[in-house]
């Protein structure tokens, strides 16, 4: 098999987090938390996920327009191909290694399009310049050359040569996103990154820009990193998927296996937000609650558990799901504070008379969707013991006894990669035991 | 003309005058909305959807704007009332939801702060009471612990949190109308469920009636009763969501329907062309210069008089006047292609559901 | 390999290309450097072997000499000229749309006019007409279509019609208590507003950009250090300076122009530093720097020209104020006396103003309306050189 043109391994993103006079560093925003993923020639592989996922930080450290903070990104386009690796382990194509000169070299292998059109133009700059421009930086000083190259390049993208000398608040936003498209190409790249480069647009206009990339990609043979949130567009273009929670890739496959056959239940929860044209189907599905918690502190073991909808029950334990889920929020909520016993008292109070203890905790069992009894003995117990040691206001005692008598699997194993079929994998607790992935020869 | 819709719009015309002459934004629109029913304005960006719905309550600065025809609310002509009996209805018993919540908000106070403060403009309520109906909005509209978070500034929330605030700001007066201008468009899918579902809940515990505008066909399939499609400041085409869904008559809708990926998707590649001028629309249908079935009927006089195609389905083509042949534009057989559309993603985690 | 249709972006061969020299110029700075090295040496040659009583062109037998301001003033309408007039004309499109936007205005259109007449006048009125020569004879006559008691002027060059004597378009608008003819002192006076006002601007704009950028781009103690600086030439107190200087050395107009205007530019500074982290932050700076474009490149390419059109504004009000202070210092008789300023002419006429008000109010009023064709021009400058607002409509 031939190399892939990018080969991102183990990819790190850390902000870090200072406090106090002293500039102290005291933690460290993990946005992108060790990525791994490859891209065949002509190929596009999506990055999907949630905003706050990190796969727009992911894309602006493979492209080194911030310094990832470890892990390697190895770009084999660009006549670099076929590159052993030095006797030291490291590789000579790995771009977060390259100094400047190798830089400005990757830069005419790999382009960029970004999300927001109307900010990704120079007001002050006629658009054939803005695309010029990159011609000139690699060294192309002859004018009317770059001219002609430009104005070229303007009418494969559907626009005119005459374009070449109005100014971006002359467009449209599609018409910008094309004008994008021809700045990303202008150096004849092996790779586009395109960063939700539709989402600001209208559907009608998404159809067209989409499909004038899967012009261009099969036209050129490009390979393209298409990030989006919005799985109905990234069922239009690419591949392979790869979804990212919380600076994690926690499932990667073929576009068709993951649409049909997701394996983690982020990605099955991912597709049944997508609203479908058919006013027939019901609003179902699964209901993603919250959002995604902070990178600064995720979630131990897999970071998804604590919006899992399929979160595991520990051995032994047969409860209602619903109720597993409503209990561990109940758990999480208690041990961060967020659970104000005189707050429900008081709102109990307006109804009527003083509440019962009984109807607190009735109310708290309807506010975390948890049955009137959970079809355990241990967990039921546990339950109402630490309501009663709410109600005694012994809140931080309540938060411990329910940390050590409720605990499920994915809160303390982080999940391996299972693979499902050759190139399908997900990381994913529930499917552990079955075959785990290989290990991957360039990981070490 | 018995008046027992909750808000009727007839010949709904705003304009703006620029430097570069009048300015056509809505040309001539009517819509109703009844209690306890969706209707959705679908368009693309351009289209006027916005302006129209921000021309119901006088949103709209004047001048430049300019608002005419009637818009009846409970039978009383919004238009026609003085600014301050207008006031009263406004933010009261109509209510605003917006496509941007980072920017309705003023983010020097307390989120509770701005929901006490929009209740206390139409309610003489303490203050003590107001916070208290603030935190069950609040609670009601699914942010976790109400009452801790009544204190936090809104920088302090997420973008699909400060839409719900939003929507309980909108709530404060008890709407018996909703309007809500793509209010989950710049939000993440699947906060755009969560969202969606808030709206069918509150819809029905509030009956009130609901006006979404939206340039998105998957979004008006899950919570639409109706649709108005507009298109260059004139509706299109008008129906139930089934009818437009299924057979779908205008052109425009078809093609509108077509860019959706489960209809075709990129291999359609858009609808070819842009929106006409709003300074100086062209004559006849304002499409025909876009549509691929135009004759030249479609290009002299007037946009085409509505014409009901089925029961409640009224569209503004010529090709469905009496003596013309609409199988040129109708295309009954209006389904995803292949079938295995989301359809089929949904299936797959049903199937991994039991 | 020539090809009848043109050459295709994927068809270029650019490691032959990026091996090729990258050195290259703009047609601007070409021109800038031929035109400015001529006055350079010009300069040199005035400085080191004219000695200081004979004139600059001597040597090819005028009468005519170049002060210290006047290469400033030359070599700033040089820079004025290939950075802001030749872009104007090479952009004929973006020039259109400026002046678009810009005609809407009309008060500043007049005052563009009116700028315009100072602005020729004062570089060519002391090219066609000859200094204001002292004339004792003829002092006090009144302007044309104005009459005087006849005993005011010595003699009166117009006619005497029952004692009193008119005015003449000889002198048109009067002359002063020395016989120098107000109209050709105005128009002299011009010549120092325009230098006044393109030296200051020049200074300002030159200083206030660099610090500015450098002190956002470089961030950290370096961007702390120079914006403390900046803090400390903002509450420098300049006037006191100026008097130092002035009781110390001497001061000319050369010597006014550059105390005033090194300690003006620090709000500028400070304008162009929030504007440049702000312009930072939008995506064509990140696809700037994605092409390749190294740091240099990304703020003379996009910050600096973004920047600048944004300060444009904020310079054209901070001229008025050069030339108010100017006046200012004169009629406090701590100017310059030697340049026939405006300010200068008005303090000259202070004592007469009883007899003789049209040597204060003729020049009075010419500065007050120079003052407010600027303010007029700011703001309407506000409002041209800004496309955002108009691409939100789009």
């Amino acid at each position: 098999m031939t190399e892939p043109l990018l080969s991102v391994r183990d990819l790190k993103k850390h902000y870090p987090i200072r406090k106090g006079i002293f500039n102290r560093q005291v933690g460290a925003a993990r946005a992108v938390d060790g990525i791994s993923f490859d891209i065949e020639r002509g190929e596009t592989l999506g990055l999907v996920g949630e905003s706050g996922c990190g796969k727009s930080t992911a894309a602006s450290s493979v492209i080194r327009l911030e310094e990832p903070t470890a892990g390697e990104v190895v770009f084999n386009g660009n006549g670099r191909e076929n590159a052993t690796r030095n006797a030291d382990g490291t590789h000579p194509n790995d771009v977060t290694a390259f100094d400047d000169e190798e830089l400005k070299a990757f830069r005419r292998g790999a382009q960029m399009v970004f999300q927001d059109p109307s900010s990704s133009f120079d007001p002050r700059m006629s658009i054939g310049n803005a695309v010029g421009e990159l011609l000139k930086i690699h060294g192309m000083s002859d004018r009317y050359r770059r001219r002609a190259i430009v104005e070229d390049l303007l009418e494969r993208v559907g626009l005119s040569g005459n374009d070449f000398d109005r100014y971006p608040h002359e467009f449209s936003g599609g018409q910008k996103q094309r004008i994008a498209l021809a700045r990303a190409l202008v150096l004849n790249p092996d790779l586009i990154i395109a960063d939700e480069p539709v989402s600001a647009l209208d559907v009608s206009i998404q159809a067209e820009i989409l499909s004038l990339i899967d012009d261009l990609q099969e036209e050129f043979g490009l390979s393209l990193l298409f990030i989006s949130h919005d799985m109905s567009v990234i069922r239009q273009i690419c591949d392979r998927v790869a979804v990212m929670y919380l600076g994690e890739i926690v499932e990667i496959g073929p576009v068709g296996e993951i649409f049909t056959d997701p394996q983690h239940p982020y990605t099955e929860a991912l597709l049944s937000s997508i609203p479908t044209p058919d006013p027939r189907a019901s609003v179902g599905g699964i209901e993603l609650k919250g959002t995604v918690p902070s990178p600064t502190n995720p979630p131990s073991g897999c970071r998804f558990h604590t919006r899992c909808h399929r979160v595991i029950q520990p051995e032994g334990v047969d409860v209602d799901q619903d109720d597993w889920r409503g209990l561990l929020n109940f758990r999480e909520s208690v041990a961060t504070g967020r659970v104000d016993i005189e707050q429900v008292r008081e709102s109990l109070t307006a109804g009527g008379e003083e509440p019962t203890d009984r109807a607190i905790q009735a109310e708290l069992r309807e506010e975390f969707d948890i049955g009137d009894s959970i079809g355990d003995e241990d967990l039921e117990e546990a339950f109402t013991e630490s309501v009663r040691l709410l109600l005694d206001g012994n809140a931080e005692r309540a938060g411990q006894f329910l940390e050590e008598r409720v605990t499920t699997p994915c809160a303390q194993t982080v999940p391996e990669r299972t693979v499902h079929s050759p190139d399908h994998e997900s990381a994913c607790l529930r499917h552990e035991g079955r075959a785990s992935a290989e290990p991957n020869p360039a990981d070490d | 003309m018995p008046s027992d819709q909750l808000l009727e719009v007839e010949d709904l015309t705003t304009t703006f005058g620029t430097d570069d002459g009048t300015l056509t934004a809505v040309d001539g629109v009517d819509f109703d909305v009844d209690t306890g029913e969706t209707v959705c304005i679908v368009g693309e960006s351009g289209s006027g959807k916005t302006v129209a719905t921000e021309s119901i309550t006088r949103i709209i600065k004047t001048p430049p704007g300019e608002i005419e025809g009637t818009v009846r609310y409970k039978g009383r002509d919004l238009l026609a009332m003085p600014e301050s009996e207008l006031r009263d209805i406004r933010g009261n018993e109509i209510a605003h939801i917006f496509q941007n919540p980072q920017e309705a908000m003023n983010h020097c106070y307390t989120v509770g702060w701005q929901i006490t403060e929009a209740l206390q403009i139409h309610q003489d309520v303490s203050d003590e009471e107001a916070r208290a109906k603030a935190v069950d909005l609040m609670d009601r509209v699914g942010i976790a612990n109400a009452s801790a978070r009544f204190d936090d500034y809104p920088h302090e929330f997420s973008g699909g949190q400060k839409q719900r605030v939003m929507i309980a700001m909108a709530l404060v007066g008890d709407p018996d109308l909703l309007i809500a201008d793509e209010p989950t468009t710049a939000l993440d899918v699947t906060v755009q469920a969560q969202i969606l579902r808030l709206l069918d809940e509150l819809q029905e515990e509030f009956d009130m009636g609901v006006l979404f505008v939206t340039h998105d066909l998957g979004v008006v399939a899950e919570i639409a009763d109706r649709i108005v499609v507009m298109y260059a400041g004139k509706v299109m085409e008008r129906g139930g969501v089934l009818d437009i869904f299924d057979h779908p008559a205008h052109p425009y809708t078809q093609q509108l329907l077509e860019c959706l990926p489960e209809f075709g998707g990129t291999t359609v590649g858009g609808i070819p062309g842009t929106l006409p001028d709003p300074h100086d629309p062209p004559d006849g249908c304002r499409f025909a210069p876009r549509c691929e079935y135009a004759e030249g009927a479609c290009r002299a006089g007037e946009q085409p008089e509505e014409i009901e195609v089925s029961p409640g389905q009224r569209v503004s083509c010529v090709h469905y006047r009496p003596g013309m042949d609409p199988s040129v534009v109708r295309n009954d057989n209006f389904e995803p292609v292949g079938g295995d559309g989301a359809a089929d993603g949904e299936g797959g985690v049903s199937r991994a559901d039991d | 390999m020539a090809t009848e249709s043109p050459e295709q972006f994927d068809q270029v061969d650019w490691n032959d290309l990026s091996r090729s020299g990258r050195f290259d110029l703009s047609i601007n700075s070409i021109g800038m450097l031929v035109t400015a090295l001529p006055l350079a040496l010009l300069g040199v040659y005035d400085w080191r072997f004219v000695g200081d009583r004979t004139a600059t062109f001597e040597f090819v037998g005028l009468d005519r000499t170049l002060e210290t301001v006047d290469f400033l003033f030359i070599f700033t309408l040089l820079l004025a000229f290939w950075y802001l007039v030749l872009p104007l004309y090479q952009n004929p499109r973006r020039t259109r749309y400026y002046w678009k936007e810009f005609k809407r205005n009309r008060p500043a259109v007049v005052s563009l006019g009116w700028l315009g007449i100072v602005f020729v006048g004062g570089i060519v009125g002391p090219l066609v007409m000859n200094a204001p020569q002292q004339e004792l004879l003829i002092a006090y006559q009144p302007p044309v279509f104005t009459s005087v008691v006849d005993t005011t002027p010595a003699t009166c060059v117009g006619e005497v019609i029952n004692g009193r004597c008119h005015g003449t378009w000889q002198h048109p608008l009067g002359t002063t208590n020395a016989g120098r003819d107000v109209f050709t002192m105005i128009v002299y006076g011009m010549t120092i507003s325009m230098q006044i006002a393109f030296i200051t601007t020049t200074i300002v704009a030159t200083v206030g950009i660099t610090f500015g950028t450098l002190s956002a781009y470089a961030g950290g103690w370096v961007d702390e250090i120079m914006m403390r600086f900046t803090d400390i030439i903002l509450s420098f107190p300049t006037f006191l300076m100026f008097l130092l200087i002035l009781y110390i050395y001497g001061a000319g107009l050369g010597m006014f122009i550059v105390v005033f205007s090194l300690f003006a530019w620090g709000g500028t500074a400070r304008y162009v530093r929030s504007k440049s982290l702000s312009i930072s932050e939008e995506e064509f700076i990140k696809s700037s720097r994605i092409s390749g474009a190294s740091t240099y490149q990304v703020i003379r390419g996009h910050v600096v020209p973004n920047v600048a059109s944004s300060i444009i504004t904020q310079l054209t009000l901070l001229i008025p104020g050069f030339l108010l202070y100017e006046a200012q210092l004169a009629f406090l008789g701590i100017g310059d006396s030697t340049v026939p300023s405006w300010g200068q002419l008005i303090a000259a006429g202070r004592s007469d103003l009883s007899f003789a008000p049209w040597i204060v109010l003729a020049p009075g009023i010419v500065l007050f309306l120079t003052i407010l064709a600027f303010n007029f021009l700011g703001d309407a400058l506000l409002d041209a050189l800004n496309p955002e607002a108009e691409a939100e409509n789009a």
